[in-house]
């Protein structure tokens, strides 16, 4: 397989565009597939980030990467906000629009975490009707991603990613393969992360991510601190096996070092694109 | 609120779930605490825990939702630290993240963006006067906010020297000196820069004192500035900012300075002010009949 069914490009390698390294980026220009943005930092700013934003936006493609859509809340949808998104990404030109498959708040309030769904038929049918009506607003399809998780819910129906898969088909939306997600998800529930990748529909992987994390021993962290561990690129290794070449990004989001070694880290997936483009060809 | 009717088909209703869950997460007591609290069990009896909550291999459930509950705290204060790192440094870390844990609790976060988060916080100090150091802690709150705001604000055109030349001098007591958009005036009743340098410095923070201060806090080609004023320059540009034309801004200022001298201290500051960037343009205006 090696194409998604909305034909969005496989734009090769990207990392996020972090504040600490706006100055190198403006500055060296480096040679880079994409940059992708946090999407709500650039939302209701005029300030640096914005400009910074604007004149990359003019030398890359961007993605626009959400964490405040809220799709699997029990609260209404906040129209506003969806309203500031879509003139967001057509003032950058956005690619397309991603955000994570959990619920980040209800009551009015957000806690600003990706918060776990339980995977049920009553959240399969909330969050697949919730996506179509965002997708109806922003008029091009939701990206959704897996999001790293601490917890399992005993009332749960199915696998994540017999939800995942499901969703994507009632929805018809897009999927955002996080392998790191899968694999700290993985060890957190002890499922296989490997049958994980191999059930997720291909053709509606629109863009893979990959990170480092925090491993606590009982337990690990998504905290996108560190380089990427050995298993989680096999990971990425099998799931463009499966899928064909995908847009790649690298978040590293805190203790965020020079960019060089950002940069060099993402470089690391050009082995495992070059090694599934040569088998493909 | 009302209710998604395809909610309501199992023991645990999405929106039961999600209420319970964030009631747990948000508490500020400890885990025990925020699953026997009051907000937890309207939703679910207490002792659900095990019926909703899986344990995993190495953690138990109540553990597993400890970690939701860690990563909330630890991410406002990571938040508030960023849009108040000398806050953080006077207090120290402890006492830090003690005041976000309050602060969260009476104003949680209802943005989709943690820009907004601490907006409120020099607020806290005044509600809550009896908090230790409160008057000086407004006072620092309030000129970090400042900053903030004046790093989020639109970026303004800024007043040339030339531009300043080229209106007519008798046009001058009718003009409008317009400000920048992300001018923010302060007056204090502490000094706060000192403890602003040594955050910066990574000095030890002077004690606080009381004293009249006032501050300029503004962005020029996207750095924010800020430096400390006068009474009469405060004044000055806090009548200018308001509206005024400028003389009748410095016939108010006027009033408080030395007569002898005040002619030549008022254009030493609008030389500073305009290479400074304070001001966006003037605005000319019919003379008043």
């Amino acid at each position: 397989m090696s194409e998604n069914r909305w034909g969005f490009p496989d734009l090769g390698l990207g990392v996020g565009l972090r504040s600490p390294h706006f100055q190198h980026i403006l500055s060296e220009r480096p040679e880079m597939g994409f940059f992708e943005v946090l999407t709500e930092n650039y939302l209701d700013t005029e300030g640096l980030p914005l400009y910074v934003l604007d004149q990359v936006a003019e030398r890359y493609p961007v993605i626009m990467h959400g964490v405040s859509l809220s799709i699997g809340s029990s609260d209404p949808l906040d129209f506003n906000y969806l309203a500031k998104v879509k003139a967001l990404a057509a003032r950058t030109k956005a690619r397309w629009i991603s955000d994570h498959l959990c619920w980040t708040g209800v009551l009015g309030r957000n806690t600003h975490d990706l918060l776990p769904i339980p995977y049920t038929e009553e959240t399969l049918r909330h969050v697949s009707e919730r996506i179509r009506v965002v997708q109806d607003v922003l008029e091009r399809p939701l990206v959704l991603e897996n999001a790293s998780t601490y917890l399992e819910f005993v009332p749960s129906q199915m696998s994540e990613w017999e939800f995942i898969a499901r969703m994507a088909e009632e929805a018809d939306c897009g999927l955002l393969l996080d392998v790191n997600n899968v694999y700290v998800s993985a060890f957190n529930h002890t499922f296989d992360a490997e049958e994980y990748v191999d059930a997720i529909p291909g053709d509606r992987v629109c863009h893979i991510h990959v990170a480092g994390h925090t491993h606590k021993g009982t337990h690990i962290l998504d905290t996108h601190s560190d380089h990427v561990v050995d298993p989680v690129w096999a990971l990425y290794g099998r799931a463009l096996r499966r899928i064909g070449l995908r847009s790649t990004l690298l978040e590293w989001d805190a203790d965020i070092p020079p960019f060089e070694v950002v940069h060099a880290e993402v470089l690391k997936a050009r082995a495992w694109r070059d090694r599934e483009a040569a088998r493909a060809a | 609120m009302r209710r998604d009717p395809n909610l309501r088909t199992t023991a645990f209703p999405l929106d039961v779930v999600e209420r319970w869950m964030q009631a747990v997460i948000v508490h500020p007591g400890a885990v025990q605490e925020a699953l026997a609290s009051e907000e937890a069990s309207r939703e679910l009896p207490a002792g659900s825990l095990e019926e909703l909550v899986k344990p995993s291999a190495t953690l138990t459930a109540e553990a597993r939702v400890a970690i939701y509950r860690e990563m909330y705290l630890l991410r406002m204060v990571e938040a508030l630290a960023t849009d108040y790192p000398v806050t953080q440094y006077v207090l120290g870390e402890e006492a830090f993240t003690a005041l976000v844990k309050d602060y969260v609790q009476r104003y949680p976060s209802r943005s989709y963006t943690l820009n907004r988060l601490g907006d409120r916080l020099p607020q806290l100090y005044l509600e809550e006067p009896e908090r230790a150091g409160a008057a000086f802690l407004h006072d620092l709150t309030s000129a970090e906010l400042a900053l903030t705001q004046a790093y989020e604000e639109a970026e303004s055109e800024v007043l040339t020297p030339d531009a300043v030349l080229a209106v007519p001098a008798a046009a001058w007591p009718q003009a409008r000196l317009v400000p920048v958009a992300s001018l923010r005036l302060l007056a204090l009743g502490h000094p706060v820069l000192p403890h602003m340098e040594a955050c910066r410095l990574e000095l030890p923070c002077p004690k606080p004192r009381r004293g009249a201060t006032w501050l300029a806090v503004w962005r020029k080609d996207y750095t924010v500035h800020r430096r400390g004023l006068s009474r009469a320059e405060h004044h000055l540009l806090q009548a200018l900012a308001g509206g005024l034309s400028l003389g009748q801004a410095l016939a108010e200022t006027a009033a408080s300075l030395d007569a002898s001298d005040a002619s030549k201290r008022i254009h030493a500051w609008f030389r500073a002010f305009v290479a400074e960037g304070l001001f966006s343009r003037v605005e000319l205006r019919d003379r008043q009949p």
